[in-house]
């Protein structure tokens, strides 16, 4: 019962009127960002982020928590009504939803996925409550070694995860490890890969780099789409609201498919995309007519959005309470925490309950918060998506800029900016995923330090990476997520070599 | 020479590069000298083996065969990259000098024109105008993050 206790306190937290508020003003802004085709939660939170610079940890994390949630319920908004996902997750929902537009259903399709998107929130959070305090008093037996092969674990399945070649997913962790060694080394005081620059010394700000791929990169890979003429979208709604026998036929996808989505969620590397596309075709496996999945299926609207917003609820575990983002999204999340000098992990649940514990319950609030904003007021915020990208996505732009200086009072952060947005440019263009860079950047330093501390304690012997039981288990699972692509790529290859 | 080719020759590049540049790196004067040396080194090192990997499969695909004629000059996609950035680097330069305001409303002005295009001046002009004033009341007024002033006037 002591969790209870816990999370009533946080319900105390949580409710104060400020941290209402926040949660409200995140989510609504956050739902804007994610209607924006091509920009998704991480961007959201990326070019938001100077907005927490003032606030207390616990308002910080709980604003940001409200734009992750909102840019996830946003991205839906776009896939059905002009087939465009706001972000990957949102892929799913263009499959039944648009044909449900099309079908004249545009008011069911946006109420059933607001609906799927609350249940699931909900009820991964419920599973959050429970599961959040026993994995984080696990983690305070790890030692140096044991979070430096966690680090590696996280790192690897991120890259060996990405879509696509498994080996651009390395290369893009590599690349982000290398960026982290720039600056004074901690141990030594060795200047490292500074080029003489002065303001090289203290590293290159994890943030800069994440505002650059996130809000940099993202618009300039979208100005290709800015020469395409304006897609016809409808604007006028009657009530937005679902009939009893769509509930009905969906209450059973939403409820087996968030389980699912916590449980993928909560891997590193896999994030809402997959957890959308399983839960997708599981429903399409499970149905009695798979045939209807894709011209206009409710359900087909209503599984995978249950299950991508429970598998962002699901992602929040491993960095909160390891300190390990398993996403793009908490990776920037993460970055924002240890800039106000909060470092999330096992030692969060212990020092600061408040600020856990506060995020938790808000977390109940925020979905109630936006399912009052999508459900009732979605007629009127679909309108923004009426508004030219042309002119939205300069001022994304100008957001990047602004949130660049407030971190650092510095305009040499805007050549950085610049840089690695066309780093991030040219990476989307060679088909590298970003997500393992921006993830390295962060657990970067922390993983060499508890490589070299492990090191230190055991007087040079690697031995000390095998000697636990964690260890030897951290190392099996980081073999399987290297291997499982390439045993996956064989298995097809053999499949059409066969048939 | 496409894209995945020119990733693989940029991939062994980088690896090769960063791995001289680690093991030049200067040794530390307290406990082992070799210790800032390990972990970029073992990074630079993989780095150049996943681009040879790269590179074999780009020469089994015959990526490098044959040149691609269409990337002659720049695309439009390409044009309003450059464009883009060259905007920034003046913002960057005149930033400080000339406060956050009027800087901001020349960089989003400037982008909203190309991007937008000039026949919505009207347009672009109250954009760029509302987002530089209403960002700097609501960062310097009202949250407290200082963003450089308009000169002589300091307000």
């Amino acid at each position: 019962m002591e969790i209870l206790q816990y999370l009533f306190d946080g319900f105390t937290v949580a409710l104060e009127p400020m941290n209402i508020f926040w949660v409200t003003l995140g989510g609504a802004l956050g739902t804007i960002i994610g209607m924006l085709p091509g920009l998704g939660p991480a961007t959201g939170v990326a070019v938001l982020l100077p907005l927490t610079f003032t606030m207390g940890p616990t308002a910080a994390l709980i604003t940001m928590c409200g734009v992750y949630y909102g840019a996830m319920f946003g991205g839906s908004r776009s896939s059905i009504l002009i087939n465009t996902p706001g972000d990957g997750a949102a892929i799913a929902a263009t499959f039944d939803g648009y044909p449900m537009t099309l079908n004249g259903r545009a008011e069911a399709a946006l109420a059933m996925s607001a609906i799927a998107s609350f249940i699931g929130g909900t009820i991964a959070t419920i599973i959050m409550v429970f599961v959040a305090q026993p994995v984080a008093k696990f983690a305070l037996k790890f030692g140096p070694a044991e979070y430096f092969l966690l680090m590696v674990f996280a790192l690897s399945a991120t890259a060996s995860m990405s879509k696509g070649n498994v080996i651009k997913g390395f290369i893009s962790m590599i690349l982000g490890l290398m960026i982290s060694t720039v600056g004074i080394d901690a141990q030594s005081g060795v200047t490292r890969f500074t080029f003489g620059i002065l303001e090289l010394q203290g590293g290159i700000d994890f943030l800069v780099v994440i505002i650059a791929m996130y809000a940099l990169g993202e618009v300039f890979s979208t100005f290709q789409s800015l020469k395409e003429g304006k897609k016809k979208m409808q604007t006028k709604f009657g009530r937005i609201w679902i009939t009893k026998e769509d509930w009905k036929r969906c209450f059973w996808p939403i409820i087996r498919s968030t389980p699912l989505g916590f449980f993928i969620g909560a891997l590193p590397g896999a994030g809402g995309t997959m957890a959308s596309l399983m839960a997708y075709n599981n429903e399409k496996q499970l149905a009695k007519n798979p045939d209807d999945f894709g011209k206009g299926e409710i359900i087909g609207l209503a599984a995978p959005e249950a299950a991508n917003n429970a598998s962002s609820v699901g992602a929040l575990i491993p960095m909160l309470t390891l300190g390990i983002p398993g996403s793009g999204t908490t990776a920037v999340m993460m970055g924002a925490l240890l800039m106000l000098g909060l470092q999330p992990g096992p030692l969060l649940f212990q020092q600061h309950p408040d600020v856990a514990w506060g995020l938790i319950a808000s977390m109940f609030i925020g979905n109630i918060v936006l399912a009052v904003i999508n459900i009732p007021m979605a007629g009127g915020l679909v309108r923004l998506l009426a508004i030219p990208p042309r002119i939205l996505y300069p001022i994304v732009l100008g957001l990047a800029f602004v949130g660049c200086y407030a971190i650092s009072n510095s305009v040499i952060d805007f050549y950085l900016l610049v840089i690695f947005g066309l780093v991030g440019y040219f990476m989307h263009q060679a088909k590298i995923p970003t997500a393992p860079l921006i993830l390295a950047v962060i657990v970067g330093n922390s993983m060499e330090q508890s490589f070299r501390q492990a090191l230190t304690i055991s007087n040079g012997s690697f031995a000390i990476f095998s000697k636990s039981t964690v260890s030897m288990v951290l190392i099996v699972l980081t073999i399987i997520s290297i291997g499982y692509p390439f045993l996956k790529d064989m298995r097809k290859k053999k499949a059409t070599e066969n048939a | 020479m496409n894209l995945s080719a020119l990733t693989a020759v940029l991939t062994l590049v980088i690896g090769i590069i960063y791995s001289i540049q680690s093991y030049n790196l200067p040794r530390a004067t307290i406990g082992s000298p070799m210790a800032p040396v390990y972990f970029p080194l073992g990074l630079g090192v993989l780095m150049a083996i996943f681009g040879i990997i790269l590179l074999t499969q780009s020469v089994k695909r015959g990526d490098f065969k044959g040149m691609d004629n269409k990337e002659k000059g720049l695309t439009y996609t390409g044009k309003l990259i450059a464009y883009t950035c060259f905007v920034s680097i003046i913002y960057a330069l005149i930033f400080e000098e000339a406060g956050f305001v009027i800087s901001t409303i020349l960089f989003l002005g400037s982008i909203l024109f190309v991007v937008n295009g000039k026949d919505q001046w009207k347009t672009n002009t109250i954009v760029a105008v509302s987002f530089s004033l209403g960002i700097y009341i609501v960062f310097s007024k009202m949250l407290g993050i200082i963003l450089p002033p308009l000169p002589f006037l300091y307000i």
